[in-house]
């Protein structure tokens, strides 16, 4: 793997909230930009996650279709979460030792680990996407998703699968929070300062 | 040398304590500078300020990640969230908050025939209050407190308060609801070396600064300059007893590689909090002990506690700056501290506010989770129109003990075969009741603060309380006042699982002033508790 490690910290980049504000301090610092290692073509790059996202750098736990329904309904939840880095948060928390996993849901009585949790209801999700509307998630149109994700946050719909319906949308919900809102980027992008004692490395 | 060999060639000490948290910290301070010798053995991993990272999501690594608690019962303790993991336990993120409980929490059931007595009274904890008040030092204004029980006055100045402060107290001026500054183990100005806060709201993820007096910060340093040895990665599996059960003789415990060791002690302390001590008396049965140490009274893991805590949110055409502060707040209110202020009500019990918290946008208490229905466009307007003006309050409400809220052993085991803890909890109906009035007084007052939306969060769980209780009837409690189990007077249990009644303030400030009374009166007593 030697020559592999390549370090991208783009200042400015397109989209979503890394496109907030890169103060002088945190990119001098080297950590506010956020750098994760993420696998590309073989190799470990260290990256953002939005910028993981945008090369399509690998998933450790997810496949490819769970991606893509995890990317729409990142969409539909906060628009922006998807474009921060929401899939590559999830999969990256979810191939960490449990000790080291910082998803919300390790406080929700749920057991590690989450990668069933988040799974199943992805597959739910496409599965009654199909049934109300004859298509998976991500090729419904935005109205027809905003309807889908309206009922899966009040109730379980017939058939479906896996932790209740409202339990993984109030998840999945806090999880785009967090990519979106929780970070540096985000706080600051929100118009307030973020104010570190000691600065995160990494978002996550 | 704080270890020596005994004759069965394991390693032994003066005092073996369990757990470094608040409790386990300022024991092993007072204590090893009483000249014992101290072993603190911690779960989870050592941690030091370079830990605690400014950030919701980074922050959530210090909660409790030992076995899983199963919980059950309509209203759980929230087990995860409310505890911690590793070098200086919960108390390492927590929020500093520290009233004092007032006198009428030690006789509930003597002057109200409701929940239990406690077998001292305030005035038996006021000078321990006082002393660690100075040695940690508390911020307020115990003047304005006109409902604070007697006690020195503070040692340093209130915190201030800002505008998202400012903003709800109009709502209690004009009810006519007396409010102060909230009490702080935070420090205001330089104190004893340490920093003053800068009010950045970093608080749940740990102060790095010693702003906060947390562990690391004060106890832990005092405990290990006086000789304490602090072992981590290492969890007490079971607790060693005589043949003839009558004295705890030391702990055997598991290091990071699960290898099992033998440590024995003249005394053993356990300060591993509300769930973990009560699991380990009852993993500890033994043929002299079947039902669990020290539980002769059946009273082991029983009266589990949470408070009901309820939040006030609103949103106001001010801008409420309600990022600046501490996570803790910036005023108080126990105006409605009388246990019979909403007896029309249904209601028992005594309550305060906390108001005005410093809140970041994410996370369990973040302004995002406020409003868990929003999503979508809904949700990023909600949220750029709340960082202008969105203020809370948070109510701390008693919840009664009740003898069927309790932790039991599990069928199922962990990874070293310590069967896991299941704790059961439903809040008494006179505390739901508190709580719902509660909820009502708030909503009245953001009203009357000219709030332009008002709604509430659900009832939570916050601090987790009883299990060990202490009393003066051995076949009704656990331990007497100081701690130590009616069964094995050298077993003595630390932290706020020995909590009769919770009251309705928090609880660390009265775990230090009991572990300090308690190191007093184990240094006092020395040579008969370990003749
Ligand atoms: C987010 C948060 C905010 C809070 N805010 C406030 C507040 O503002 N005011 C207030 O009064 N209280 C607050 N609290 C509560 C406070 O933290 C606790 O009351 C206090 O820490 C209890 O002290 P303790 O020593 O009993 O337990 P802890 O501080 O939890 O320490 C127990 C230690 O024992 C260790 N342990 C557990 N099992 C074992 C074992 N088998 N072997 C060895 N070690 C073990 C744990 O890892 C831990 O380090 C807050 C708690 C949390 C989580
Ligand atoms: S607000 Fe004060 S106590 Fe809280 S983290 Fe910041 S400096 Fe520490």
């Amino acid at each position: 793997m030697k020559g592999c490690l390549i370090s991208q910290a783009p200042l400015f980049v397109q989209g979503g909230a890394e496109k907030m504000l890169q103060t002088r301090r945190s990119f001098l610092s080297g950590a506010g930009a956020g750098l994760l290692t993420f696998s590309l073509g073989g190799c470990k790059v260290e990256m953002t996650p939005g910028e993981a996202r945008r090369q399509q750098a690998s998933y450790s736990i997810l496949n490819a279709e769970e991606v893509r329904v995890l990317d729409a309904l990142a969409e539909t939840l906060l628009p922006g979460a998807a474009a921060a880095g929401m899939a590559h948060f999830i999969d990256h928390q979810l191939a960490a030792a449990p000790g080291r996993q910082l998803l919300m849901i390790k406080y929700l009585g749920v057991d590690p680990p989450f990668s069933a949790f988040y799974q199943a209801g992805l597959t739910a999700l496409n599965v009654y996407s199909k049934t109300r509307y004859g298509q998976p998630f991500p090729a419904i149109d935005p109205a027809q998703a905003h309807e889908l994700v309206t009922t899966i946050s009040q109730e379980n719909p017939a058939g479906w699968e896996g932790a209740p319906a409202p339990f993984f949308y109030f998840v999945l919900r806090n999880d785009a929070v967090d990519v979106l809102y929780g970070t540096r980027a985000g706080i600051e992008g929100l118009g307030i300062p973020y104010m570190a004692h000691i600065e995160p490395a990494t978002p996550w | 040398m704080n270890q020596d060999r005994s004759d069965t060639g394991a390693d032994s000490t003066d005092v073996i304590i369990v757990g470094s948290g608040a409790a386990g910290s300022a024991l092993a301070a007072r204590l090893a500078e009483g000249g014992k010798k101290i072993v603190i053995l911690e779960a989870g991993p050592d941690r030091s300020n370079k830990d605690l990272i400014s950030s919701q999501i980074w922050a959530r690594r210090l909660k409790w990640s030992g076995p899983p608690v199963i919980e059950t019962g309509n209203d759980k303790i929230g087990h995860i969230f409310n505890t911690g993991y590793g070098v200086g336990g919960s108390a390492l993120h927590h929020f500093g908050v520290w009233p004092r409980l007032h006198p009428e929490d030690f006789n509930s059931f003597s002057s109200y025939e409701r929940g239990l007595d406690w077998p001292i009274a305030y005035e038996d904890l006021k000078p321990w209050y006082d002393q660690v008040q100075q040695e940690v030092g508390i911020s307020g204004d115990a003047e304005q407190e006109t409902w604070r029980p007697d006690g020195a006055p503070y040692p340093m100045g209130p915190v201030p308060v800002f505008a998202q402060g400012h903003v709800i107290k109009r709502g209690f001026d004009t009810l006519g609801i007396k409010t102060a500054p909230l009490p702080l183990a935070i420090t205001t100005r330089p104190y004893n070396g340490r920093p003053a806060c800068i009010w950045d709201g970093w608080c749940d993820a740990g102060c790095p600064t010693g702003a906060l007096a947390n562990p690391l910060t004060v106890y832990l340093p005092k405990a290990k300059t006086a000789g304490a040895i602090l072992t981590t990665n290492a969890t007490v599996t079971r607790i060693l007893t005589t043949r003839d059960g009558t004295l705890a003789t030391g702990v055997e415990y598991a290091g990071e590689n699960g290898s099992r060791k033998q440590l024995l002690a003249r005394v053993v302390v356990l300060a591993a909090f509300s769930v973990q001590n009560p699991r380990l008396l009852l993993a500890s049965a033994s043929e002299k002990h079947p039902n669990g140490l020290a539980n002769s009274s059946d009273c082991v893991g029983r009266y589990i506690m949470t408070h009901p805590a309820g939040s006030i949110y609103g949103l106001f055409d001010d801008e409420t700056l309600s990022y600046l502060g501490a996570v803790g707040g910036q005023l108080l209110s126990q105006d409605g501290y009388d246990k019979l202020t909403h007896r029309d009500k249904g209601a028992f019990g005594s309550y305060q506010w906390m108001i005005a918290q410093a809140v970041k946008p994410n996370d369990l208490l973040g302004i995002g989770l406020t409003r868990p229905d929003l999503f979508g466009s809904k949700l990023q307007a909600f949220m750029e129109r709340a960082i202008r003006g969105f203020a809370t309050m948070t109510a701390v409400a008693e919840d009664l003990p009740d003898t069927n809220n309790r932790l039991i052993l599990a069928d199922e085991k962990d990874h070293l075969g310590v069967p896991l803890a299941k704790v059961t909890h439903t809040t008494h109906p006179e505390s739901k009741a508190l709580w719902q009035a509660v909820m009502d007084e708030g909503q009245a007052i953001f009203k009357a603060a000219g709030a332009q939306a008002i709604w509430t969060g659900p009832q939570a769980p916050m601090h987790i309380m009883g299990g060990t209780i202490m009393g003066s009837n051995p076949m009704t409690s656990v331990t007497n006042s100081f701690g130590q189990t009616h069964d094995i007077p050298n077993l003595v249990i630390a932290g706020p699982g020995l909590f009769p009644t919770s009251g309705g303030v928090n609880p660390t400030y009265t775990v230090h002033a009991l572990a300090m009374r308690t190191s007093r009166h184990l240094l006092d007593n020395w040579n008969v508790l370990t003749a």
